[in-house]
């Protein structure tokens, strides 16, 4: 699938700059670098286990089959942000995509995160997605700061669900964002129906 | 004073007022020209006939409604059957090719534009668009309104989140209408 707008250049707040761009699958083993870069802790968070080659084969069939959509963040030559829309191609949850989100600790509160969140959103509409879901533990206050400026609110609450590094069991917060809204204002303002025939 | 008179006509639910008052706000706000907008609807919101009529002109305008449009935009065969008698001779008629069959009705020297307005929008994902490709097909055709200020009026007018597929149906009209007028039609 090819993604319209793409390289963008983007200015963080600190005045660094990043070029935003969908994931060449031919350079995909820079995002297993970008990963293995990460700390052991912000891993743990991830489904998967971003470090082995498997996981590389099994993310690049799905960006190829269109199951996925994966933006990066590069500076100076190396992915410092990933961003990933997965998303059902078929079955009653195909109007669904899930967002993921791994920004490098350099450049967090930087806004990357937000810049790549909301790039993903923008992807999404496009692509018909209308609902877009995130899971984040409790204890990730940014992150979940972040995605409620950017529409998404709190569904659900998995109890216990996750464990951290230290053993600890941590609730788990499902959020979503329901963007087909955005077409229903489409819809009304192509209505061409006067108020004062009501 | 250069004025130009246009009617845009079609169905409830094609968009047609927001394609006039798109043309309107690109003159008005964008280009620094005069604008007025008319508008009127059937009783309902879907499938009854509606129009609106746009006056775009580089002084004041005096009276906005429009009784013999310089251009005619048709979204529908009923609107067609309406309105196209009413265009000035030389005036120029853009039409939804794939809805529209176009008949002896036109008065000798219209130029007329076809363009599949309704498969392009759905080809870009929502035939809801359709509007929006009409309106780049205006500007592309005649250059009334400048690209620039109809990107921008579109922006400003479609809902957050949306914008991004409207600017792609506004240019999706605007290249097919430029590629109908160097084609010579």
């Amino acid at each position: 699938m090819k993604l319209e707008g793409f390289p963008q250049n983007v200015a963080l707040r600190d005045g660094a700059s990043v070029v935003i761009k969908p994931l060449d699958v031919e350079e995909a083993s820079a995002v297993l670098k970008f990963y293995r870069s990460l700390p052991e802790e912000d891993r743990l968070f991830l489904r998967d286990d971003v470090t082995k080659p498997e996981w590389l084969r099994r993310f690049v069939a799905r960006i190829e089959s269109g199951e996925t959509v994966s933006l990066v963040a590069e500076s100076e030559g190396r992915i410092v942000g990933e961003a990933t829309l997965d998303r059902a191609q078929h079955g009653w949850t195909r109007h669904v995509a899930e967002l993921r989100l791994a920004v490098a600790p350099a450049l967090r509160r930087s806004g990357l995160g937000t810049t790549l969140a909301h790039e993903l959103v923008r992807v999404a509409t496009r692509i018909g997605v209308e609902k877009m879901v995130i899971q984040v533990v409790e204890n990730q206050v940014g992150a979940r700061k972040m995605f409620r400026k950017l529409g998404f609110r709190q569904e659900a609450v998995l109890r216990g669900h996750v464990k951290d590094i230290h053993g600890m069991k941590r609730d788990l917060v499902v959020a979503s964002s329901d963007i087909s809204h955005i077409w229903d204002a489409m819809e009304s303002l192509v209505a061409d129906f006067s108020p004062s025939h009501e | 004073m250069d004025k130009t008179e246009i009617r845009v006509g079609g169905l409830g639910g094609q968009g047609v007022i927001l394609c006039g008052m798109i043309i309107g706000k690109a003159a008005s706000i964008f280009d620094a020209k005069h604008a007025t907008l008319i508008q009127s609807f059937g009783p309902e919101a879907r499938g009854s006939a509606c129009s609106a009529q746009v006056t775009v002109a580089d002084e004041a305008i005096g009276y906005p409604y429009v009784k013999s449009p310089d251009v005619l935009i048709v979204m529908s065969p009923d609107a067609y059957t309406q309105f196209a008698p009413q265009i000035k001779p030389g005036g120029i008629l853009l039409y939804e090719k794939e809805l529209i069959a176009l008949d002896d009705k036109l008065s000798a020297g219209v130029k007329a534009f076809g363009i599949p307005a309704t498969r392009f929008a759905e080809e870009l994902g929502r035939r809801l668009v359709l509007n929006i490709v009409m309106t780049g097909f205006f500007a592309g055709v005649t250059g009334v309104v400048s690209f620039e200020a109809v990107e921008k009026a579109v922006t400003s007018s479609v809902p957050k989140g949306t914008e991004d597929l409207n600017l792609r149906a506004f240019r999706k009209g605007y290249e097919y209408g430029r590629d109908q007028v160097a084609g010579g039609n």
